[in-house]
């Protein structure tokens, strides 16, 4: 099983990234192989849309689980669609998230835990009227 | 809104003959744009007078028109045949705004993120994917007494397709009258759509830091754009003086001060125009009209 997991940094020692479709990383974790790979979030400064681009690449990295702090509506419609199941409100190391994914103590969620753009950072998709 | 190329705004030239075409916009919100541009409208009398502020249009409650003619704004967007069993791939790579994704057989399309450009029907599977017409917006005409043939877009709720009912409000400017455009605030693509027939631009502020910042940059795109403006500074009294210091310094001419007066706001929140309340204001913002017009001679 492929286990996805947003990341600040490129190894299991980094921190959990709290955005989604904007974080610089994704681990993906080999539960068979126990092995992790770091992926480069090539997404992470897309003008909009960036849930549903992020949803999409995890996707297509075959991974089975997602495991994150915030996910928005788009990206989570894409995840579910995928079939991906979705771990969210996760914080601390990339590490102490795999291993309490691996005790089963990680919330399964079945909808959004954030609106729409909340990972937006400065001038991306912040729709404002100004 | 969505990082269009602001660059590309055709300014059109003006010809002989032609009468002015004046846009009020500010930047910041609230500054008195609608206040501004109805009572130029109700002082003139006899003009064109189209609210392009189509997110919250809010002019109809002051000129009151006679609403004679509705026309639904549509844009196309696309649908996705999956029975096909097709291969969408080649749709998700093309579209920069990521309205579609394509996972493990399933096509997820985000409407709201779909700009209408037709590019998935260009790149992906023949004959899998298809468009209709979706309704985005409407136009609404009338007529407000005595001479203002009155025209105002309105942007579904939900929709974020501004630019598109505001293209559509481009087609129904009248070159033989008066026009006058009521800009919706901010500096971004709605603002520059708006601004972009007109032949002069009125810029309404405040005196305030806050006035002056959005000023600043309102003034700055104009100034890419080539359109010339002015300044109308309202609630005149509050503040300080930086937004008369930075028209000065910049060389932009002050058309007006509109003092900080409860009863013009009374007036307001009653849906009467500042002629209206006080006949004054018609000679003052006919004033203003005849300084524009020795501007762009």
């Amino acid at each position: 099983m492929i286990v996805a997991i947003t990341s600040s940094g490129k190894t299991p020692e980094s921190s959990v990234d709290p955005r989604f479709g904007r974080c610089p990383y994704y681990l993906l974790y080999d539960t068979d192989k126990d092995t992790f790979e770091a992926i480069n979030n090539s997404g992470q400064s897309a003008y909009g849309g960036a849930g549903v681009q992020a949803a999409q690449a995890v996707s297509d990295m075959n991974a089975d689980v997602l495991i994150t702090t915030n996910i928005g509506p788009n990206a989570f419609r894409v995840l579910d669609s995928a079939g991906i199941k979705v771990y969210s409100g996760v914080s601390g190391t990339v590490k102490e998230a795999i291993d309490n994914f691996k005790k089963g103590t990680l919330g399964l969620i079945s909808s959004p835990n954030v609106g729409h753009k909340y990972g937006a950072g400065p001038g991306h998709g912040k729709r404002g009227r100004r | 809104m969505w990082g269009i190329n602001t660059g590309q705004a055709q300014v059109t030239e003006r010809e002989a003959g032609d009468k002015l075409k004046i846009s009020i916009a500010s930047g910041k919100g609230g500054t008195g744009k609608t206040s501004v541009a109805v009572g130029i409208a109700r002082s003139i009398e006899y003009c064109q007078f189209l609210d392009y502020d189509v997110e919250a249009p809010n002019a109809s409650i002051f000129l009151k028109p006679d609403i004679k003619n509705v026309e639904k704004v549509t844009m196309r967007q696309p649908y996705f045949l999956t029975e096909t069993g097709a291969d969408f791939s080649k749709c998700v790579e093309f579209c920069r705004y990521n309205a579609v994704a394509y996972v493990r057989g399933k096509v997820v399309f985000f409407p709201e993120l779909c700009h209408g450009c037709g590019g998935c029907l260009l790149v992906g599977p023949p004959g899998a994917v298809k468009e209709r017409d979706i309704e985005v917006g409407k136009i609404i005409r009338g007529r407000a007494s005595p001479g203002i043939d009155f025209i105002m877009g309105d942007l579904n709720p939900g929709s974020l397709r501004t630019v598109t009912v505001q293209a559509k409000l481009d087609e129904y400017i009248d070159e033989k009258q008066t026009v006058i455009i009521d800009c919706p605030p901010g500096t971004s693509c709605p603002m520059v759509a708006s601004v972009k027939n007109s032949d002069f631009c009125i810029l309404v502020t405040e005196p305030t830091p806050f006035g002056l910042n959005d000023l600043e940059i309102s003034a700055e795109v104009l100034r890419k754009l080539g359109i010339p403006h002015g300044v109308i500074i309202n609630r005149d009294g509050i503040g300080d003086d930086s937004v008369e210091r930075f028209c000065d310094k910049n060389n932009i001419k002050i058309l007006e001060k509109i003092p900080n007066d409860i009863n013009i706001a009374k007036a307001y929140s009653d849906g009467i125009t500042m002629p209206e309340y006080n006949k004054k204001w018609i000679k003052r913002f006919m004033a203003v009209i005849d300084l524009i017009e020795k501007e762009n001679k």
